[in-house]
């Protein structure tokens, strides 16, 4: 019709001028459920043309790129519980502060084997596992490394610190112990030559030699608590059991050097606790130093 | 694909609007239809612009809610005194050196002819093509012919800026825009006088409410169209002042014992009228009714013969005169009429293939805009074959030939 119209354009040019640019309120109430109804039609097709595109741009910013895992299970339920099990000191607070929020994250949105990874980091960490326990449930299991020893080492940026040395030689501040389970330890005495710096600057190579004394401390700690309670401090001499000079000195608040020799620490132990028991060693306040290393022979100095 | 396509009349007592389907095999179906009565409208043109509005959005609202569709466009009947025609003409020489008419020799013709304007205040309504004329002789189509002038005439009616304003303003209030504004004597000639009927040439009378129109054919092409402002409401008007009684009970007098022509029996019969609170309820002659009426007949047929002086030859209008519009229906028209006038005289009847309840004189008007909207009037050579195939389905499906 518009066609038709506009061939007969320069024959009715004269009235067309007349034609109103702009329509004006409407007069009658059919009027004005024309205009409502024109209306309503044109914003259904803006609301229809605004829903198409933004379904389109949905679908395309779900679709990009390939750093977002699949979700091949469906819509995931957001995790609404996290067990977390140590058989140290860690807590879960410890654990959310660690992780971070969860932001209605899904199981199948967490990447497991970086958790597992990043867990691993943490010097305190030796074993951790993780699983899903579907629909709603992140497990966190993780064996944590005790500490034996002490290790107070001074830096010019931070000051005196106190590491906590497990028995395979890590290294570690140690977070959640108690002070008096700290305070417990006896401190290691070490060459400074052994202490290095780890590549990334952040903290320290394992300690060589460590995991040859921690059995030492282990048994003694178990069998004869109140021996253990009275060491003060570790030190030890290339302890590699084949060198005949290896040797683990031990200061307590009795004897001011033990010596044991980095094998069977047991009989040594069992000669040490015989000699302590003695009436004429009781007796005396402190011993100058006793000498276990020379296998079933006991030097001591009073 | 079908097409939605609409028609408005703002008539003095009536606003008519329809909606028709034009399929793809060409066929026009009226699929819509409604009237309202309408206050707003004096002798066809608008007085009251909120009460001819209302009228009209009514009526086309209803329309479209019977069509179960709604419609962009519409055509738009024009009528009132404030219409003028008057004959333009342009002439061009042709153009190509080997004498054959082009489609840009008829353009170059037209545009002289049209070139003139109507004066301040006024806007040109509608162009009617009248015949080409090559050479001298009236040619119908001269594209391709040999010749060496064209000569182009329009009858072209030109309206008060102000009414016709009105009328658009009303279209456009209801979130249409008008696709055309058709002159109301030519959309119900369209529709009432065939093709071989203005070719033998007639005078069409449409007999309105406010306004009787006429358009006047010879040789096929309008030579006349015209506007009286006497209606149907003159007559019930008169009946009202001369019997004192309200004019809803003169109109139904008019319509249930009015006649143009008394007759003898008038005399004896008394007619049982509703007189108003001075003079309380009466009966009259019917003579007295007929008498009346007859002299408003005779009036307004006596101004048309006068407006249309010469033109009333009956050597050129051997098809005689066709009365359509409500006032045709009075009783005895016919015999006034073709006295008055010196004609052959007889009521239009619509082409076949108009629904019976539509095919009333009245809906001749609104009917014709549809038909007349349709078709192509533009010039030879410039049609485009599809839509000439397309316009000639709809002329042979509803009997009625093109311009």
């Amino acid at each position: 019709m518009k066609k038709k119209a506009k061939n007969k354009s320069s024959a009715s040019a004269g009235w067309k001028k007349l034609a109103p640019k702009s329509s004006r309120r409407p007069v009658s109430s059919a009027a004005l459920r024309k205009r409502l109804s024109s209306s309503g039609k044109f914003f259904l097709l803006i609301l229809a043309l605004g829903a198409l595109s933004y379904g389109g741009w949905w679908l395309e910013k779900s679709t990009r790129s390939g750093s977002r895992t699949l979700d091949l299970t469906g819509p995931g339920v957001p995790i609404a519980e996290v067990s977390f099990r140590t058989d140290g000191v860690l807590s879960e607070k410890w654990f959310h502060n660690w992780f971070g929020p969860l932001r209605d994250r899904s199981l199948m949105d967490l990447d497991i084997g970086r958790l597992h990874r990043e867990l691993l980091e943490e010097d305190q960490v030796a074993a951790a596992t993780i699983s899903r326990e579907f629909p709603e449930t992140l497990s966190i299991e993780i064996r944590e490394r005790q500490p034996i020893l002490v290790l107070r080492l001074g830096s010019k940026k931070e000051g005196v610190r106190d590491w906590l040395v497990s028995s395979d030689g890590t290294l570690y501040l140690g977070t959640g112990y108690p002070a008096k389970t700290v305070s417990l330890l006896p401190s290691l005495v070490v060459d400074p030559a052994l202490i290095r710096f780890r590549e990334d600057g952040c903290g320290f190579e394992r300690l060589e030699g460590v995991s040859s004394v921690a059995p030492l401390l282990d048994l003694v700690r178990r069998e004869y608590p109140g021996i253990y309670r009275d060491w003060v401090e570790v030190s030890y001499e290339r302890p590699d059991e084949d060198d005949p000079g290896a040797h683990v000195r031990v200061r307590s608040g009795k004897v001011r050097n033990l010596r044991f020799s980095p094998e069977n620490y047991a009989a040594q132990l069992k000669r040490l606790n015989y000699l302590l028991l003695e009436p004429d060693i009781r007796r005396r306040p402190s011993i100058d130093s006793i000498d276990l290393s020379h296998g079933r022979s006991v030097f001591a100095k009073l | 694909m079908s097409k939605i396509i609409g028609a408005v009349e703002i008539g003095t007592s009536k606003a008519k609007a329809l909606v028709g389907e034009v399929t793809a095999e060409g066929g026009l179906s009226i699929v819509g239809m409604a009237s309202r009565p309408n206050e707003g409208v004096r002798k066809g043109e608008i007085v009251d612009y909120r009460k001819a509005a209302t009228a009209v959005h009514a009526a086309l609202e209803e329309a479209e809610k019977m069509s179960g569709t709604t419609v962009d466009s519409v055509y738009l009947a024009q009528t009132g005194a404030h219409l003028r025609g008057q004959m333009l003409r342009g002439s061009a020489s042709v153009s190509s050196s080997d004498n054959r008419v082009s489609v840009s020799d008829l353009e170059r013709a037209s545009e002289e002819a049209k070139r003139r304007q109507p004066e301040t205040g006024r806007s040109y309504v509608h162009h009617v093509r009248t015949p080409i004329i090559l050479d001298e002789k009236v040619v119908e189509d001269p594209v391709g012919m040999l010749g060496d002038k064209i000569d182009l005439g329009y009858w072209s009616i030109d309206g008060d800026d102000q009414a016709i304003r009105l009328a658009l303003h009303v279209i456009s209030n209801y979130s249409l825009e008008v696709a055309d504004l058709i002159l109301s004597s030519i959309a119900s000639s369209t529709m009432m006088a065939g093709p071989d009927l203005r070719r033998a040439g007639t005078l069409v009378i449409d007999m309105g409410a406010g306004v009787t129109d006429l358009a006047l054919y010879r040789q096929g092409y309008v030579a006349f169209t015209g506007v009286v402002p006497v209606g149907g409401d003159h007559v019930t008007g008169d009946l009202s002042m001369g019997l004192r009684i309200l004019e809803p009970y003169a109109e139904k007098l008019k319509i249930e014992h009015g006649t143009a022509s008394p007759r003898s029996s008038d005399d004896k019969e008394e007619v049982w009228i509703i007189g108003n609170k001075t003079i309380g309820d009466r009966s009259v002659p019917r003579k007295a009714i007929s008498d009346v009426v007859h002299v408003r007949v005779v009036e307004l047929f006596e101004i048309i013969s006068k407006e249309l002086g010469g033109l009333l030859d009956p050597d050129e209008l051997k098809g005689g005169v066709l009365l359509t519009g409500g006032g045709s229906l009075l009783p005895g028209i016919e015999e006034i009429a073709a006295k008055v006038l010196g004609l052959p005289v007889r009521r239009a009847s619509f082409p076949p293939g108009i629904a019976p309840e539509l095919a009333q004189p009245e809906n001749a008007t609104v009917l014709g805009l549809l038909h007349y909207g349709l078709q192509d009037h533009g010039l030879p050579g410039r049609k485009a074959g599809e839509s000439q195939t397309f316009m000639s389905k709809i002329a042979g499906l509803v009997g009625i030939g093109m311009n």
